[in-house]
């Protein structure tokens, strides 16, 4: 499935969070959207996974998702968003419950996710028990349970620390290789940008406007771990915006 | 820290204190020495045996009210109407909780008249009960259900409301229907606040029925208090009282029950 963003503006009282967006997201593309923080761009993704409403422009899908797919856009959250009173596999029950599966297929799927996320051994365990790598790891087997056409990522990686987000973003990358799916994918890491993305977007400051994509052309399985030149060029964009946004204050 | 150059001094420790160690032998004595206190005070005479009997002579009431069979008698009267009002009203101020919770409409109709109703001592309601209901049980349990709907209802949509907004949305973002994200995220994420409440209805509760009793009943904890009172039977009355505090103890282990059984996924 392919989506395009067109001509999106969103406010919020009288405050313009984002301004005349336009994008394109291709079939099996990783797009990254990159700006200081407060530019809009988890407003961007919640409008495009239908959270929100734009006030004007639309957001568009081409495309059939295949028949298997149960919900053709789906997130993952910075925060996890796990339900503290359901075990790793009961999480993950959760988003199939509601589609009429048998309860042996259900099980079949939930296993499946957890050897793909490498969780099988964790599936009885609580949220609370598990460090932060691990429950982000179960948001991803949750997202791919339902087999989405789109993976709508909101900072998956902001909440963990550098070593457990460097090994999941390694696991998010290889996961990408076999798949091939689709995904916009918001931080506001360069380097983890330069990682898995196929486009770079840059968000200015609000209101939240595009103002340079970046195509990387490598297949994300070559790239060095670091790529300083367009590091900091990125950088040399966004540094200044980074630093007004700093002074900020929060929905003002 | 060391007062010469090349001289270490141990750096003393100061982080200690201000934690909670179990001594699980303090309080029962604690306990047996107040009752030994209170015992020789009375046989001694510091104490008036008119002011306060011997606990022996307590206990000796405790045992007469067993024998006659007034215990059950009183005891079963107070724990019917306890257990039907407090049961009804939880359970209706459950559900208008969450139809105001839920629902915009039903908020706005009801929130206001909801936060009038709540601050009125219900036991000033009683004499009005007794008109519309009579001077049966009817008063007395719609007294207890009136005194516990209330605060119910303030606490069920006040834990609705303090519901994680984000896991909502992850409802939501999964296409979950409405009924599942009420059933299965709300509802749930809002137990532990409305069990916690259960505490204070249950005592509410108790109060409440000792009041009405005192004022209007032949049986019940309230009534056989008052009996005592009048009669200037204190040993009686004591024992009233202890039952009543029992009573409080064991709705408290009761819910802390079903706490621990509901809320496992809470405590490690």
């Amino acid at each position: 499935m392919e989506l395009a963003v067109k001509n999106v503006s969103k406010t919020y009282g009288n405050l313009l969070v984002l301004n005349k967006i336009n994008l394109k997201i291709d079939e099996g593309q990783i797009v990254c959207v990159i700006g200081p923080s407060g530019c809009g761009k988890s407003t961007l993704l919640r409008l495009i996974g239908g959270l929100e409403n734009p006030d004007t422009g639309s957001i568009e899908a081409r495309g059939i998702p295949p028949s298997d797919c149960l919900n053709p856009l789906t997130f993952i959250f910075q925060d996890f968003s796990l339900l503290p009173w359901r075990t790793v596999e009961k999480n993950i029950s959760l988003v199939l419950e509601d589609h009429g599966l048998s309860t042996s297929n259900r099980n079949e799927i939930i296993r499946s996710v957890l050897r793909r996320t490498k969780l099988t051994e964790f599936s009885d365990r609580w949220p609370r028990e598990l460090s932060g790598g691990m429950k982000q790891r179960v948001g991803i087997a949750r997202a791919l349970a339902v087999n989405p056409s789109v993976l709508l990522m909101d900072e998956p990686l902001s909440a963990l620390d550098s070593q457990t987000s460097e090994i999941l973003l390694v696991d998010l990358i290889e996961l990408w290789e076999k798949q091939r799916f689709t995904s916009v994918y918001i931080t506001h890491n360069l380097s983890e940008a330069i990682r898995i993305g196929h486009k770079i977007v840059v968000m200015s400051r609000r209101p939240g406007e595009i103002r340079e994509t970046v195509n990387i052309d490598s297949e994300i399985m070559d790239r060095e771990i670091r790529n300083i030149e367009l590091e900091e060029h990125l950088w040399n964009l966004l540094r200044d915006e980074a630093m007004a946004a700093e002074w900020e204050l929060e929905n003002e | 820290m060391s007062d010469k150059k090349n001289n270490y001094t141990t750096i003393s420790f100061r982080g200690g204190g201000f934690q909670f160690k179990n001594n699980y032998w303090i309080s029962p004595t604690v306990f047996i020495v107040l009752l030994l206190l209170w015992h020789f005070g009375s046989t001694l005479g510091f104490i008036s045996n008119l002011v306060l009997p011997k606990p022996t002579e307590v206990l000796i009431a405790f045992h007469d009210l067993y024998v006659t069979g007034d215990l059950y008698l009183h005891v079963g009267a107070s724990l019917k109407r306890l257990i039907l009002g407090w049961t009804l009203g939880t359970i209706i101020g459950i559900i208008i909780g969450f139809a105001i919770g839920l629902f915009a409409l039903v908020r706005a109709g009801l929130a206001p008249i909801v936060a009038a109703i709540f601050p009125i001592p219900k036991i000033a309601l009683l004499p009005l009960f007794i008109i519309w209901f009579g001077i049966g049980e009817l008063s007395k349990i719609n007294l207890i259900l009136f005194g516990t709907l209330f605060p119910t209802i303030i606490a069920t949509y006040g834990a609705i409301d303090n519901v994680d907004r984000s896991l909502i949305r992850l409802g939501q973002s999964f296409n979950l229907s409405w009924f599942s994200i009420t059933r299965k995220i709300v509802f749930t994420a809002s137990l532990p606040a409305i069990l916690s409440n259960m505490r204070i209805t249950a005592a509410i509760a108790i109060i409440l029925i000792v009041a009405a009793e005192l004022i209007a009943a032949e049986k019940g904890i309230g009534a056989y208090i008052q009996m005592a009172g009048s009669l200037f039977a204190i040993d009686r009355l004591l024992a009233g009282i202890i039952i009543l505090s029992c009573m409080g103890l064991i709705a408290n282990w009761l819910i802390g029950l079903t706490e621990r059984k509901l809320l496992k996924w809470r405590n490690l």
